[in-house]
This record gives structure tokens, C-alpha cells and sequence, in this order.
């Protein structure tokens, strides 16, 4: 998928851990499966160490999307699988605030070799931001009455 | 040392000192620039702020790549290295020690990957490639400025090793790791070794007995002078940490002497279903489960024996169990528990209700009760048609099968069946020839060496193959009254295009799956994890495959997901190797990647203590300081994993996982988000 340089591309950030997304992002790489390259992937530990504010903080500054990329159950951290949920669904509260659509966030339980769901979460996630625009679009237009 | 050079390890202290990176962007071998035009990368990065140098080469993992970077610390006085090329995973401890040489600390280096997660997938993209690898390389120096030098974690080390489990997994491993000088308990909960390879009678693909094979390590085990073997034993608590675990182990009395063994085994009359046949016979509460077992000496069964005394010698001896308590101090632990038949529900296939329906490992024990020549005679009748089929409690399909206790199905392969039972048709072939066998199956899984071939010789031996899909499995009903079988199989089989078979059959065999052995005390003690198939989890299934996320505890064998034996002997070597490695020096060196208070920050909410599933990890703790008493969060971090789970709860944010820290993450998103227009300045 080539970019056009003059259009700007949504950029969607993937926090990836390191037992899990990271290495089934190396997977995809190593399988020479395309996708698109408006997505920056950082490795993390376990994703409880970020608070909501966090996710918050990087849609203020422009990120539009952010894929959480965890090993669910299957990861060596007893915390992970539900502190993860438990962080996410608070973030979700904490966007809602600040007029955030949630949708912006996305959790997925991506393992060493999970090339195709991991395609899919990126994907799915470039379809949306297709369809519902800049995270700074969003949050410079009047908060209306929540649903 | 060169006096920039000096001046970089001065600023590498965490005193406000001038930042210098290095910033160098790998052509990995034309892998990246084929795709990223490094150039304009290393252009545009060179341009950022605190950047001293940026070039780009063939391969920095080369001599010659790595020197240039030595000698970028040496003489430019970088103290700071970005490095973007292939997965961190691959060359990131290379770099380290890279800049380690130079005289740097090792944890002053970044590594982005921009091969596997740019290059690789966006070649139909080269300028979005191009881009995507700036704002990365621009995420690792905005993380790079905030990095500080660290040193590992270095404990002292007990020189000892608890290996959890005798069959044959935790005796190659307790044999390994003694023959590299480390002492040994194993410990077993079943009042013998040799665990579940001393229930079979032939073992594939070679065919040898597997209680000569394990006679073979249990001879040498026992005659380690380093292997202290307790059995009827078990973890009883768990406390410390890697280098310096404190366990507590309970072992039930042998409650035999010597001298009156022989006479109580003689003498006992009540009896107890025998397990080593899986429930098919009832043996003695005194018992060998069987000849040239180990220890030689038999054992009570504490569990069914019901206190009665034994008559021996005009003597009535009433048997006691007095558990003695060992406590222990072992640097490292294996955990080889092993696994467990799936023993199929009520009415599955018919088990439990047809007594004609037996289970794979049920068979192999029948077989060994009849003696060679004579014919196999089940229920009182000959049998001469077996049906066996194949994944029984493994990849079963959510909606289709009955899940069990815990609400799950076992969906993954157990892997070993295939050949098991292939390999026990040709057995049945060979000892009564004119049985015939049916093989029902959904896909023939021998994937190991020497496995193809029994396939081949079960298809040459006129095995009848029938397939079935997986959400049509067949069934099994009772004939009726005078039928000339007492069992039918109905199988609608893919082989003849979905024909529903109808076999009369004497024998169904169930070739069960494997299921890890009831460990939840083990696991809740140790805080080991597990995946979603309940066996014990590695850290990462390729890069540490033995390992588990509790520093010092590794895994051998079938505790880890169903192996065969002889993947479950590489398996204990490997944790064995681990083990020798981690104590062999006598002291335990750690990566720092474990939280970290900032004192001038913690007030002791304590949100970080109730937020910490580690044991030990972190506490409260209370300080004076100036004449007031004051509390403050403490790591213990050799018990740290690093899951930053108390970083994400501080309401004053005093606490961090070192080189992983929120700031940094913070940094990075901040160098991501960007806008373009501040890259096409750079590059101007």
C-alpha cells in the first residue's frame, strides 16, 4: 500500500509486549505480509504499567489510534490478562470525558506467530480511522451530550 | 581513555550532563535499504537535537559495522547509541556488548527494529517506509536521552536445585544438572520413580522397554553422591527467590522397616484399585507397583488403607503415616510434573457405560497382562475387532464437544497419540494376527523421526483407516442382544466421500489426549503461570522455551504440554543447561529491568503494594527521616518481574520500571506524533 506523501496518514500506535505482540509483529515481518505504514510499534513489558492518562496524553498529541497488542492469558505476567481489561475499560471512561471516541482504542490478544490476527487488528483499525478521521479533529469539535 | 570519552561516562551519570547520540541506521545487507532509503534517515535524524553523529552502513553487526560505533564513543564521545535495524531480538545483546567494549554502559543503547516491522512489510512503500523509520528512530533518541546506566541485578547464589517430578523428565534433568557439579533433591509425590514412561511396555520408534531405559537413570540417579531423592514427598510452601528459594517439603512415612516388608507385603489382605493398571485390577495397600520398581521397598497406600492391623509373625502391626518436614534452600527449580491421561467422561464414546470401551494406555496395560502366544480374551470373549480412535480429549471444537469442569474443551493436539496408537495396532497386529484393527482418525499427526515409517507399516499391515471431521465425531453404542459384537462404531468416513460405516467391534480404544498433572497448590505456591490449555507456560516459546517468568524456575518435560519422550528428555537437559547456568558461578546476575522507587517522590499511598501480584516484590516500609516517621514502597528486586503493574497505579507517579520507563514511553510517543513537517526541515 503505497502513501501518498502529500496526504496525511492517521498514525496509530501499537504498544506490543514483548512475550507476545512484538514477536507476532516479527512474525508478520518475517512473513513478508504487508500492511500499511502509518503504524509505529513499541514494545512493552505488559501494558498495566501505563495509566489512562497515558492513552489520553498520545490522543492529545496527535495519535490517532492505539492498538494494545497483549498475550491475553497466555502471558507470563499473572496481571496481565486482567489488568489489562480492567486498564482499558478505566481509559475508556476517561476518554469518554474528554470526548474521545473509544473506538480509538483496541485491545487484542496477539501471539509470536499470530501474523493474520494481527493483520486484521491493523487493518480494522485503518478502516476506522478511515471512517471517523484525526483523533485532533475530534477533540477540537464541540463535546456534545454523551450517548 | 580518551578525554571525550570521559566526558561521555561523566554525563552518562544521572547528573545534568551533556547528552551525545549516536544514531546508526543499519542497510542490513540490502534487507532495509531496498525498501528505506537510509540516507535520508540518517540525514534527517543527524538534524535532531543532541544527535553528535548519524551514518548508516552495510551491516553494524559486522566487525567492521561494530568498530565504527566503538569508535564513535571513543573519540566523538557518544554516550547515548540508537541503532535501527533488524529485531531486537536478533542482534541486541550483540550491540550491547558492542558498546560495552567501548567502555559504555550496555543500557545507554536503544535497538529499533525497522527491518521485520518496516522493511519487510511495506516494500510496495518505500516513502511511507522511509518516513515510518525516521519517527522510530526518532521514538529510540527521544527514549535514548532519558536512558541512565544500570547494572544488573547480582545475587549470591545457592549451589543446589530442586527438581519437582522423577519420571523421566526430572531424572535426566536432576542427572544433568548434578554432573555439572550442583546439588540435587528431586522430589516425587508417588511413593516410586519413574512416573508415567514405567506404564508402558514398548516405546517408539525404537521399541525398547522403557523400564530398562529408566532403570538405566534411576541406577545412576540414585547413585549420585550430589542427588538427595525424596519420595512420597511434596512442596509443602514456598518462600525467596531466584538464587536463594526456602521450601518446605512434607514426606509421608515409607511406614515399612526393612526387616518386616517382605512379611507385611505378604501378609496385607486389603486390597485398592491399582493405578500403574489405570483402575483395571486392585492390588494390595502394601504394594510394588512392579518388579525392579524404585525404591525396592514396597509402600503404603495412605490413601485407601484403612488402619486395620496386618498379622505378621502371630503380631497385629497397624501401619502410621508420620510425615517428616524437610526444609530446604535451593538457588533454582525444575518443574517436571509430568501429565495425565484424559480420562474420558461418563458415557464419552461409551466409557464408563460399555465395558468394551477402554482407554490407549488402558490397552497398553492389558497387553502386558497377557502373556505372549495366548490370544487377547476381554469381557470373557475373543476379540477380534478393535476400533480405536484417535483425538480423544484433544482438539476438540467449542460447540461441539462437552466442555469440562472448568468450562473448557482441550482444543490443542496432544500430539503423541497418533503414533501411540498406530504403534499399538502394530503391537495388536503382531501378537494376534488375525484381529482386525481399525484405525479412526481425523488427520495422522507422526511428525517425528522414525514416526512416518510405523505409519507406513500400520497401512502395509492391513490397518483399516477410516477419517471422520472433527464436528461429526463417530459413536459408539452397546449392540443389541445376540449381536454378534457386543459394540458398534458408527463412523461417517471422508475417505469414501461422507459413507456412514458401521464396524461391530469387540474392543474401542480411546486414544486419549494428554492433560498436565493436578499441580494448583505447586502453581498458586510458586506463582508460576499457565496458558489457556492449563499446561505451565515459558516466557517466550521460541527465545526461551524452558524458562518461566519466576526467575529461576524452568520447566522439563510433558508439565510444560504434551511431548513424547524423547522431546521431553531435550526439554530437561535444556532446563537443566539453564540451571548449571544460572548457578554455576554461585551468584545469580540479572537483567535491571525491575521498578524502582524515587524516593523524593513516594509518600506510601501503597497503591503500588495492593497493585503487585509478585510475591515479595514490593512493601511498605517505614523510615525516620528528620525526626518524623515516614513510609515509603520498597523493591525486593530479584523478586521483580518488571510487569509494571505498580507504575501504572502511583498517584505521584514515583515509581518505574528501569530502561522501561512512563517518561520514556511518554518521549516516544510525543517523537511519533510529530508532525511531517518537522522531518522535511530536518532533511533540508
Amino acid at each position: 500500500m503505497a502513501s501518498n506523501p502529500k496526504a496525511k496518514q492517521p498514525k496509530i500506535l501499537i504498544l506490543a509486549t514483548l512475550a507476545g505482540g512484538y514477536a507476532g509483529a516479527d512474525s508478520t515481518g518475517q512473513a513478508h505480509a504487508d500492511y500499511p505504514a502509518n503504524t509505529y510499534i513499541l514494545p512493552i513489558m505488559c501494558p498495566v504499567m501505563f495509566p489512562p492518562e497515558f492513552f489520553v496524553r498520545a490522543f492529545e498529541r496527535g495519535i490517532d489510534g492505539i492498538i494494545i497488542m497483549y498475550s491475553g492469558t497466555d502471558s507470563p505476567y499473572k496481571v496481565e490478562a486482567d489488568g489489562t481489561a480492567a486498564l482499558v475499560n478505566s481509559s475508556y471512561a476517561l476518554m469518554k470525558e474528554r470526548g474521545i471516541d473509544i473506538r480509538r482504542l483496541r485491545l487484542a490478544a496477539i501471539c509470536t506467530v499470530c501474523v493474520k490476527p494481527f493483520l486484521k487488528e491493523v487493518n480494522q483499525m485503518v478502516e476506522l480511522l478511515q471512517g471517523i478521521g484525526f483523533v485532533k479533529d475530534e477533540l477540537a469539535a464541540p463535546v456534545t451530550a454523551s450517548a | 581513555m580518551p578525554d571525550k570519552q570521559k566526558a561521555a561516562r561523566k554525563a552518562a551519570s544521572p547528573d545534568k550532563e551533556e547528552v551525545r547520540v549516536g544514531v546508526y541506521t543499519c542497510h542490513c545487507g540490502g534487507n532495509i535499504s531496498h525498501v528505506v532509503q537510509c540516507e535520508r534517515v540518517a540525514k534527517a535524524l543527524g538534524k535532531m537535537p543532541d544527535v553528535v553523529v548519524a551514518r548508516t552502513d552495510p551491516s553494524f553487526c559486522s566487525d567492521a559495522g561494530q568498530a565504527i560505533i566503538e569508535q564513535d564513543i571513543q573519540e566523538l564521545g557518544i554516550n547515548r547509541v540508537v541503532i535501527g535495524a533488524c529485531a531486537p531480538s536478533l542482534h541486541e545483546q550483540t550491540f550491547r556488548n558492542t558498546v560495552t567494549r567501548a567502555g559504555l554502559n550496555p543500557y545507554l543503547y536503544h535497538h529499533v527494529g525497522i527491518r521485520e516491522q518496516d522493511s519487510w512489510v511495506h516494500d510496495g512503500d518505500p516513502e511511507g517506509a522511509t518516513e515510518k523509520a525516521v519517527r522510530l528512530m526518532a521514538a529510540g533518541l527521544a527514549k535514548a536521552r532519558l536512558l541512565t546506566p544500570l547494572e544488573p541485578i547480582r545475587l549470591g547464589a545457592e549451589k543446589g536445585a530442586l527438581v519437582i517430578g522423577g519420571g523421566v523428565a526430572g531424572l535426566r534433568a536432576a542427572l544433568d544438572i548434578a554432573h555439572q557439579g550442583i546439588r540435587v533433591t528431586l522430589v516425587e509425590k508417588s511413593p516410586f520413580l519413574g512416573g508415567r514412561m514405567a506404564q508402558l511396555e514398548s516405546i517408539f520408534p525404537t521399541d525398547e522397554e522403557p523400564r530398562q531405559l529408566l532403570h538405566a537413570l534411576i541406577e545412576q540417579a540414585a547413585a549420585h553422591p550430589s542427588i538427595t531423592i525424596l519420595t512420597g514427598a511434596e512442596v509443602t510452601a514456598v518462600s525467596g527467590y531466584v538464587g536463594n528459594f526456602n521450601l518446605q517439603v512434607t514426606q509421608h512415612e515409607r511406614g515399612l522397616s526393612e526387616e518386616l516388608a517382605e512379611a507385611l507385603l505378604a501378609a496385607c489382605e486389603q486390597e485398592a484399585p491399582d493405578n500403574f493398571n489405570y483402575g483395571l485390577t486392585r492390588r494390595k495397600v502394601v504394594y510394588r507397583p512392579y518388579p525392579g520398581c524404585y525404591p525396592s521397598t514396597p509402600a503404603v497406600d495412605w490413601e485407601h488403607y484403612d488402619g486395620r492391623p496386618i498379622q505378621v509373625d502371630g503380631k497385629a502391626v497397624v501401619l502410621k503415616d508420620k510425615p517428616q518436614v524437610h526444609a530446604l534452600t535451593v538457588g533454582a527449580i525444575v518443574l517436571a510434573t509430568g501429565f495425565n491421561p484424559y480420562e474420558p467422561r461418563q458415557g464419552e464414546y461409551g466409557y464408563g457405560e460399555i465395558t468394551e470401551v477402554v482407554t490407549l494406555p488402558q490397552l497398553i496395560r492389558i497387553l502386558a497382562q497377557v502373556p505372549q502366544g495366548e490370544p487377547l480374551i476381554w469381557n470373557g470373549h475373543p476379540v477380534r475387532d478393535v476400533a480405536l480412535i484417535h483425538c480423544v480429549g484433544s482438539r476438540e471444537i467449542e460447540g461441539v464437544h462437552t466442555p469440562q469442569d472448568d468450562g473448557q474443551v482441550n482444543n490443542y493436539c496432544s500430539r503423541v497419540c497418533c503414533t501411540a496408537s498406530l504403534h499399538t495396532a502394530l503391537e495388536l497386529r503382531r501378537r494376534f494376527p488375525e484381529i482386525n484393527l481399525y484405525e479412526l482418525y481425523q488427520d495422522i499427526r507422526t511428525y517425528g523421526r522414525g514416526h512416518e515409517e510405523i505409519y507406513n507399516q500400520a497401512q502395509s499391515a492391513m490397518v483399516h483407516f477410516l477419517r471422520y471431521r472433527g464436528e461429526k465425531q463417530p459413536e459408539v453404542a452397546a449392540a443389541p442382544p445376540g449381536d454378534t459384537h457386543p459394540a458398534l462404531v458408527r463412523v461417517v468416513d471422508t475417505l469414501t466421500y461422507g459413507e456412514e460405516i458401521e464396524v461391530p467391534v469387540d474392543l474401542v480404544v480411546l486414544a486419549v489426549g494428554m492433560m498436565p498433572s493436578p499441580i494448583d497448590a505447586l502453581v498458586d505456591m510458586l506463582k508460576v503461570s499457565r496458558g489457556n490449555d492449563r499446561f505451565l507456560l515459558e516466557v517466550h516459546p521460541k527465545l526461551r522455551p524452558v524458562e518461566m517468568a519466576v526467575r529461576g524456575i524452568v520447566l522439563a518435560g510433558t508439565a510444560q504440554g504434551p511431548m513424547n519422550i524423547q522431546e521431553s528428555l531435550s526439554a530437561a537437559s535444556a532446563a537443566a543447561a539453564k540451571v548449571a547456568a544460572l548457578l554455576g558461578q554461585g551468584r545469580v546476575e540479572l537483567p535491571p529491568f525491575v521498578a524502582r522507587v524515587d524516593e523524593s517522590k513516594c509518600d506510601g499511598t501503597g497503591a503500588c503494594v495492593e497493585a503487585c501480584q509478585e510475591e515479595g516484590a514490593i512493601a511498605l516500609q517505614t523510615f525516620q527521616e528528620n525526626g518524623h516517621e515516614v513510609r515509603r514502597a520498597v523493591v525486593t528486586p530479584a523478586n521483580c518481574t518488571g510487569c509494571g503493574a505498580c507504575v501504572g497505579v502511583c498517584p505521584k507517579r514515583a515509581i518505574d520500571v528501569q530502561a522501561w520507563t512512563l517518561a520514556q514511553y511518554e518521549a516516544m510517543v510525543d517523537a511519533l506524533a510529530m508532525d511531517i513537517p518537522a522531518f522535511a526541515e530536518a532533511e533540508k
